[in-house]
């Protein structure tokens, strides 16, 4: 539900702007995120348009969050062969430094086989090992990687590294069904409903979060035993900023200053919300009260310097 | 010599007592034990004890050792003795149908069946290994049993246990002529071979019982004869539990247990029916006294966990408001929930709101007011529900009433849409006024009519819904005469026979009232509130012989659905092409067949309907208004499938159809109503129609569902409390929506404004 439109008539802001600096999408002036969206061989036309459209919608996210098309590398169709696919994960290693970020989704089907998993592509698969091998290349601090293939539950622990949050579909090798994970994890990237704490960025923990939820929501609703259930490995990416809900727009040094204020209150909040249970409830109250007003009147600040307009 | 498979070791846990083994009817018990058996069925305990003692060390008979040691407690010997028994005579037929009696006294069914085949393999004529069967098959209320009485009385018309399960499966079809003539054969036989009486007298004196006569002779002479004998009270009390009547039944069995305290089963029963009337301490204690004397049975250790489950639930006491009946009632009882504490919060107001509806409605109807508490039970876990309805012949599946108390399975027992929770509620509240209205005495049949016609007529999915293959069972005539309709619920003799009878007693109601009007209903209910069978009922409350009133009954199916079943077959054809194309991807095909299958039988909206696949050919088409226009006739009609509802709310909403859309999410409520999305887009939709009340009690259901988004609900509540201009609820939970979420700028703007 979109609560916009339903509460049109009342008092809201026209336009949601995100500063970089506030959401901390990248940590310092030349950090950069890239993705890498792969979408794999579908083998049957059903499959096939299901995850070229759930590429192209993670891309969509992507480009929205980046502002423009580039650090965005979308690979479907025939042009997600092995040879592709690997010619791009050692472009990638070359051109992102350490201080940069990196987020690679993978949707498809995979396959376990006993011993190897394999990400099923047009033309030789490839398999797990390399795949991981040709990550470990890329020298980007904090990564994010979503296996949303069958099967991925296979790689849980052998692809997690130092840096690196791994998020797969399955928690097994066993669950070799065709997955809804990848469905829900691209609804999360452009969803309010997965931004727990409103603040206009999905973060790799509220993404993950709200695609098991679904889940695990839509198996129960259709009375069936749930054959995936989503795993996540690594906090080091967690909170890793990986979509954002609107448009990005850079910031100047006057907001920088309001954006510091912002976070400070923020913190306030966060170390009062600890002593809540050993608060009286009307006390407690109170005391948010002062905090988060103070928030949003720095807030509107902002939204004033900015020359957002406000709809009473 | 042919090898058998000797039946698995009796599963037992040590030398527990479970009740006196039942008494041996075979010629060919051997006489030494006997002589026991007389002392023991006649009080003298230390007696039989000693003599049982004294064949258990001195017989050289395995099989008699075995029966002295079963009779003494000790199951772990008598198991071992049966074994040796077969093993030293393995062609003996007697032994294992022996053995296989302790099998079934220790409930392990499967086994007992094993070893009668055995015993029937050796000897395919072997009556008392027949029996055996039937008494089986009887325990269970399967329809065979009667064949198999029947065919070991053709064999051998002197067979006293025969008559004697003949005698008990007439009590429990209602049928005390029949029950009396096979027990007064029996008694001649016993008398004349001087076997155990006393089981004959506790049926005869069911039988008087069922008759209304509760000073019965044979009580007396049962107790003469044996003042220990548990059973003389026992026994009747389980034809008032088939018949509902546990109040009675409670009353009996708490004098079986005191003459005989070690009456296991009787304890077990007397702690079931106390359930029944939310007894639950008493409950506990008597299943607990049950376990220790008998810990083989499963139905008294699933219902002792089912107690100890009773701590994850709430217990709500509330209210009745004043009822608009033509009743001048000062103090009217109030309703109590029995609801799983995660769900509690969810469904309480609903459910309460349904039952109070329910008791408006019935109280009305049926001019009776309920003079205790209703209490409703709702359980998450159907295998919970399953213990509350163990040992009820033919119960329904979905709930179950028991007088006051109702218990069924809460929306989460089962798949999402799986069923309409709210009729079944429904259901079983037109059960308690019918049941109540007539102090347990309205037969099973009428009782359920009355139930499934209230569904139909004021429950809260419209219209008669009746199942494909009950039309096929109408189509084949397989409809009961009126006065063995009962037997189509308690004995079905076929599969599928519950539901026909089920809609057959609903079809009858709608006759009644079409004929005779709602006041034949309430006529027959006072009828047999007074004592009056279902002839006498008939005719005296309609003024028709059951023969008339059948006759009338089939005019009306034929005048009501002549049409409907002679279009069935090519209504199926065409579900079938329409079904198929859709398989294909051929929508237009897909389209032309539904339509036709629409236009034959328009009101069907039940399993394989193809209203839901016509739409989805319109909107494949890209004909999205006629898809819309064909849900809603198909929500019209009762169809209540979560998804495809959702989908017609949606249309509708877009559509500018704010109201009719809240009507269609308003009905989800009582198909699926644990759905985040259902409580929030309902609470959405209220508020912008105005009506912040309703808003609210959404937005809390969403907000006990622990929602993935926290702060969107307390949001969500914030703007329900501010359209009720309450100013500090508002406050609240904008801070609480402000805590998880601190950037929320909706919360944000809104807080500013309010503390402005």
């Amino acid at each position: 539900m979109d609560i916009e439109a339903l509460l049109g008539a009342l008092m809201r802001v026209a336009v949601i702007f995100f500063l970089v600096s506030t959401i901390g999408l990248i940590s310092n002036a030349q950090a950069e995120l890239y993705y890498l969206i792969v979408a794999g061989l579908g083998g049957e036309p059903r499959y096939a348009e299901r995850f070229e459209a759930q590429a192209e919608s993670m891309a969509q996210a992507a480009r929205r969050s980046n502002g423009d098309d580039s650090r965005i590398s979308l690979l479907k169709g025939d042009g997600a062969g092995r040879d592709s696919l690997t010619v791009e994960l050692q472009r990638l290693s070359e051109v992102i430094t350490s201080t940069d970020q990196l987020a690679v989704f993978l949707v498809g089907h995979g396959t376990h086989d006993g011993e190897q998993y394999k990400f099923n592509l047009p033309g030789p698969d490839i398999d797990g090992d390399t795949l991981f091998s040709l990550l470990q290349d890329i020298p980007a601090s904090r990564q994010v990687v979503v296996n949303a293939t069958s099967a991925s539950g296979a790689v849980l622990e052998s692809w997690l590294t130092e840096g690196r949050t791994l998020i797969t579909a399955t928690k097994s090798a066993g669950e070799r069904n065709a997955t809804r994970f990848g469905m829900y994890w691209t609804a999360a990237l452009s969803s309010d409903e997965a931004d727990i704490n409103k603040n206009g960025a999905i973060t790799v923990q509220e993404a993950f979060n709200f695609a098991a939820s679904k889940v695990a929501g839509s198996y129960e609703s259709d009375g069936l035993l749930a054959t995936e259930h989503p795993a996540l490995m690594g906090e080091a990416s967690v909170t890793l900023n990986i979509a954002l809900l609107e448009e990005r727009i850079a910031t100047t040094a006057e907001l920088e200053v309001l954006m510091d204020r912002l976070d400070a209150l923020e913190g306030e909040v966060n170390t009062l919300r600890q002593s809540r249970e050993e608060m009286d409830s009307a006390a407690y109250l109170d005391e948010l009260q002062d905090l988060l007003l103070g928030l949003a009147l720095i807030q509107r600040e902002i939204d004033d310097v900015r020359g957002i307009e406000r709809e009473n | 010599m042919r090898r058998f498979v000797i039946a698995g070791s009796l599963c037992l846990i040590g030398a527990y007592q479970v009740d006196a083994q039942p008494f041996d009817y075979s010629a060919d018990r051997n006489s030494v034990l006997r002589v026991c058996d007389k002392q023991l069925h006649s009080g003298q305990l230390y007696a039989a004890n000693n003599c049982y003692a004294a064949l258990l060390q001195n017989s050289a008979d395995a099989l008699v050792r075995a029966e002295a040691a079963w009779q003494m407690g000790d199951l772990q010997a008598a198991n071992a003795y049966f074994r040796t028994a077969v093993e030293i005579n393995p062609e003996s037929p007697r032994a294992r149908t022996r053995w296989a009696r302790l099998f079934l006294m220790t409930h392990q069914n499967s086994d007992a069946i094993r070893l009668f085949q055995e015993a029937l393999d050796l000897d395919s004529e072997y009556l008392p290994a027949k029996l055996g069967l039937a008494a089986v098959a009887t325990g269970r209320f399967e329809d065979k049993a009667k064949e198999l009485v029947e065919v070991v009385l053709e064999s051998d018309s002197s067979q006293l246990e025969a008559y004697l399960l003949r005698a008990r499966m007439n009590l429990e079809d209602g049928a005390l002529e029949a029950a009396n003539e096979s027990l007064d054969e029996g008694l001649r036989i016993a008398e004349t071979r001087a076997l155990p009486l006393l089981e004959i007298y506790a049926l005869k004196a069911s039988a008087d019982l069922l008759r209304g006569i509760t000073e019965s002779q044979w009580t007396k002479r049962a107790l003469n004869f044996n003042p220990q004998y548990g059973g003389i009270y026992a026994t009747p009390a389980h034809f008032y539990v088939i018949t509902r009547r546990y109040r009675e039944a409670i009353n009996l069995l708490f004098e079986a247990v005191r003459i005989q305290p070690d009456l296991w089963s009787a304890h077990a029963e007397l702690g079931i029916n106390l359930l029944r009337e939310n007894r639950v301490d008493e409950a506990q204690q008597h299943l607990s006294l049950a376990y220790q004397g008998d810990p083989y049975s499963a139905q008294i250790v699933n219902t002792l966990r089912l107690i100890d489950s009773f701590e994850n639930f709430q217990v709500l006491n509330r209210d009745l408001p004043p009822l608009e009946s033509d009743f001048q009632v000062d103090d009217r009882p109030g309703i109590i929930l029995r609801l799983h504490n995660d769900e509690a919060p969810i469904l309480e107001s609903y459910v309460t709101d349904l039952v109070i509806d329910s008791i408006q409605a019935f109280s009305k109807r049926y001019q009776f007011e309920l003079r205790e508490p209703v209490v409703a039970e709702l359980y998450p876990e159907h295998d919970d529900f399953a213990v509350r309805t163990s040992g009820l012949p033919g119960i329904g599946l979905l709930g179950v009433t028991f007088g006051y108390l109702v218990a069924m399975d809460s929306p989460s027992g089962r798949g999402e849409g799986e069923f309409h929770w709210g009729t079944t509620l429904w259901h079983e509240m037109a059960h308690v006024f019918t049941l109540e209205a007539t102090n347990h005495l309205v037969p099973r049949w009428f009782s359920e009519g009355v139930s499934v016609f209230e569904e139909w007529s004021t429950g809260p999915r419209p219209g008669r819904h009746i199942p494909m293959h009950v039309l096929d069972a109408m189509k084949e005539k397989k409809f009961l005469p009126i006065l063995e309709l009962d037997n189509g619920f308690i004995r079905p003799a076929y599969q599928g026979q519950i539901m026909v009878s089920y809609m057959q007693a609903g079809l009858i109601c709608q006759y009644i009232e079409r004929d005779w009007g709602q006041q034949g209903l309430v006529d027959l209910l006072q009828l047999y509130r007074d004592g009056a069978d279902t002839a006498e009922a008939i005719t005296q409350g309609l003024g028709v012989t059951s023969k008339e009133f059948d006759l009338g009954f089939d005019a009306f199916i034929e005048s009501t659905f002549r049409t409907t079943l002679d279009v069935l077959d090519n209504w199926k054809e065409q579900t079938q092409l329409a079904h198929e194309a859709a398989d294909k991807g051929d929508w237009a095909s897909v389209l032309a067949s539904s339509a036709v299958s629409i236009e034959l039988y328009p009101v069907y909206v039940e399993e394989g309907d193809v209203y839901i696949l016509n739409a989805k050919a319109h909107e494949e088409l890209g004909q999205t208004s006629a898809a819309m226009n064909r849900l809603e006739e198909y929500w019209r009609l009762g169809g209540y499938k979560p998804g495809v509802l959702h989908q017609l709310a949606d249309w509708l909403y877009q559509s500018n159809r704010l109201d009719d859309a809240i009507a269609v999410l308003n009905d989800v409520i009582f198909a699926a109503p644990l759905n985040e999305s259902l409580h929030a887009k309902l609470g959405d939709w209220l508020l912008e129609s105005e009506k912040g009340e309703l808003a609210l009690r959404e937005y809390s259901s969403l907000l006990a569902m622990n929602p993935h988004d926290e702060a969107a609900a307390h949001y969500r509540l914030a703007m329900a409390y501010r359209q009720l201009e309450d100013q500090e609820k508002t406050r609240e939970h904008l801070l609480y929506a402000l805590e998880t979420a601190p950037h929320y700028r909706e919360a944000q703007q809104l807080l500013l404004e309010i503390l402005r």
